[in-house]
């Protein structure tokens, strides 16, 4: 699938999120803004976004707003609190601008609201570890 | 798919039939052991990141899968949704080990399911998992 006018492909790296991908991105490190086309493989019998694709959907683009946070050391999501707030549905384009909220020496702190045509419909909370910043 | 379950626990039975559940899985339903209702998933080389672990991903939708059917297992509903998940990392897994999860239902109202999880690899901790289901949403 190509990249829709204003947006390109993210550079994925580890296999699950090629396998789940593309991902979209628009922006400049450090404000950069990620999408998703909600395609068969990432629904459920109802045709309603799968909450495991949702969630990692949320741990590649947060991972790489965490990266850029920290110069591109290597980073590891320590938790993920997830909120499902309303349903979205195959052929939808799924949208965030993860948020910064802190960063520590060794610790990262972001969230992000997910929006389908600016509707939030999933919500999200994390903390990583910048890997060998103990 | 036949040596995939040689290497699984005794009993194991397929319940990815499609979607998104198969392309992440296949997630293995196992026997219940009293009160925790158990899930297994062998590591294939999609479902691993770029630093030779289990992505996160999959094993938060691993729990999800796992929790969301113990919802309609413990409510009877024929479907349930996800309304909240918070997962821990605890620990890393490898490529061809066997993830368990291990589902037990903390509370059932007449709306709502509250679960807790924990996916264990070789008997190491993996990842621990609260949510809550709507039943029938």
């Amino acid at each position: 699938m190509s990249a829709p006018p204003g947006y390109t492909q993210t550079h994925l790296v580890d296999p699950f999120e090629v396998h789940v991908g593309p991902i979209f991105e628009q922006g400049e490190k450090g404000a950069r803004r990620f999408a998703l086309r909600i395609a068969a493989q990432h629904v459920n019998m109802r045709g309603v976004i799968h909450g495991g694709m949702l969630m990692t959907f949320a741990d590649a683009a947060l991972g790489q707003a965490a990266w850029d946070a920290c110069d591109h050391a290597p980073c590891v999501t320590l938790n993920m609190q997830s909120q499902f707030l309303a349903p979205a549905h195959e052929g939808d384009w799924l949208e965030v601008a993860p948020i910064l909220t802190r960063r520590t020496r060794s610790l990262i702190f972001l969230r992000g609201d997910f929006t389908v045509d600016g509707a939030t419909v999933y919500s999200v909370a994390s903390v990583w570890k910048i890997l060998g910043a103990d | 798919m036949s040596d995939v379950l040689d290497t699984l626990p005794p009993g194991a039975e397929n319940i990815s039939v499609g979607g998104f559940n198969l392309h992440a899985g296949p997630v293995w339903r196992l026997p219940a052991d009293g009160e925790v209702r158990r899930f297994a998933l062998a590591i294939a080389p999609k479902h691993m990141n770029g630093s030779g672990a289990v992505h996160g991903g999959l094993l938060m939708a691993f729990a999800d899968i796992s929790m969301s059917q113990t919802s309609r297992a413990v409510s009877g509903a024929k479907s349930c949704s996800t309304v909240a998940l918070t997962c821990d990392f605890v620990g890393p897994a490898k490529l061809g080990e066997i993830l368990e999860a291990h589902v037990r239902a903390t509370k059932k109202t007449r709306t709502l399911v509250f679960l807790s999880a924990e996916i264990v690899c070789a008997g190491r901790p993996v990842m621990v998992a609260t949510g809550l289901w709507k039943i029938g949403g």
